[in-house]
């Protein structure tokens, strides 16, 4: 036990407790990164999917109808 | 725009009657061929009251999946989307309703037959969401017990789907009207398609309500005092109302819609009799042009419906 050499083993512990922490923090930056990104992925897909969705309900028409006059060439009434 | 003559002809179609116009004389019964054959197809399909149709073996199924044609798969998913566009107001799933009320048959012979014996417990319809329905594969299931109806959207789906066929193969313009519900493609006649909006389809060109003009896209009116028959005690009409499985108690005797397509109106003018006072609003906020009549004759109109200078009388 005399001969360790606890200078060497405490730099050692240091350099991996920097080591640690130099990952945590790349972690931390890379998942905001991702979540940012992912964040203005998923935005995009809402709003598309918000305009295709309003794209698909009830068609209007072109023009609405105008006031004609007299006799229809056709009726519309219930069946 | 055109300036050619307005050739017409009309038949009978699905229990109703069929106008078809075109701009093209000498392309009438080219038009007429075509329209006979898509809606022979479309009745195989989705006939309610034809032991072969492929609607009858659906809801024959007893709770297995069928396999159909691209077309009845097509007019399905078209019921479905009305269904989901109007929150289930608009259900094809309210054929067991029908059928208690006693319109279980061809509507001629229900009217002829008399008044018919309630055979219902009336109840909410059990609902679209319950249709097991893979596009892809064309497979349908549903519930036993569940009766498909697409009788509200199919007569629309057809008219849309004969016009589009008739002026991309003829290249003239079209109105179809199968029942009163109508719609126009290709070139339009120099002032506009005119139409008379009333309350049935078979009164006269000149039967009370309001003439338009529409250049595009479909017009469709649904009323509830048109296709009614006895039911025990009861004067019923065939609009039914999903959540309570009768009858619409509705503030609109007859609503009339212009869409971008027959069977958009068609979508809207149904759901307009079953939402009630809430309709005008809601076509309003959609941007449909519509023309609603109460009891009384009083007219509501929205979204730039022309102003009603004729109004409709009292019923």
């Amino acid at each position: 036990m005399s001969g360790y050499d606890w200078r060497h083993a405490a730099a050692r512990r240091d350099d991996g407790v920097r080591t640690v922490t130099r990952f945590t923090w790349r972690a931390g930056v890379a998942g905001v990164l991702c979540s940012a990104i992912i964040g203005l992925a998923f935005g995009h897909h809402a709003d598309t999917q918000t305009a295709h969705q309003h794209q698909q309900g009830i068609l209007v028409p072109n023009q609405p109808p105008r006031p004609g006059h007299g006799a229809g060439q056709v009726t519309s009434g219930a069946t | 725009m055109t300036t050619s003559t307005v050739a017409r002809d009309s038949f009978g179609v699905f229990g109703t009657t069929a106008v078809l116009l075109v701009t093209e004389a000498g392309a009438l019964s080219q038009a007429r061929a075509l329209a006979d054959a898509e809606l022979a197809a479309v009745d195989l399909a989705c006939s309610r009251f034809r032991p072969d149709s492929e609607l009858t073996a659906v809801n024959a199924a007893g709770g297995a999946a069928v396999t159909v044609t691209e077309m009845f798969a097509d007019l399905l998913a078209a019921a479905l989307r009305a269904a989901r566009l109007t929150d289930g107001d608009v259900d094809p799933t309210c054929g067991q309703a029908l059928a208690g009320l006693g319109y279980d048959r061809d509507f001629a012979q229900v009217r002829a037959g008399g008044p018919a014996s309630l055979g219902t417990v009336f109840g909410p319809v059990p609902g679209w969401r319950r249709v097991e329905f893979d596009q892809q594969v064309l497979r349908v299931r549903v519930p036993t017990g569940t009766q498909l109806d697409l009788g509200a959207t199919a007569k629309a789906w057809a008219s849309d789907h004969c016009a589009e066929l008739i002026a991309g193969r003829l290249g003239c313009g079209v109105l179809v009207s199968l029942g009163g519900d109508l719609a126009v493609a290709g070139p339009v006649p120099d002032d506009g398609w005119r139409v008379r909006v009333t309350d049935d389809h078979a009164a006269g060109p000149e039967a009370p309500g309001q003439t338009v003009t529409i250049t595009d896209g479909g017009l469709a009116t649904s009323s509830t005092t048109v296709r009614t028959w006895t039911a025990g005690d009861r004067q019923v009409h065939h609009i039914i109302d999903p959540a309570t499985g009768e009858p619409a108690r509705s503030c609109w005797r007859t609503v009339s819609v212009a869409a971008g397509t027959c069977f958009d109106a068609n979508t809207a003018s149904t759901a307009a009799i079953i939402r009630g006072e809430a309709a005008a609003a809601w076509l309003d906020d959609a941007g449909l042009p519509a023309r609603l009549v109460r009891p009384d004759g009083t007219v509501v109109t929205t979204a730039g419906w022309p102003a009603d200078d004729d109004p409709a009388p009292s019923s």
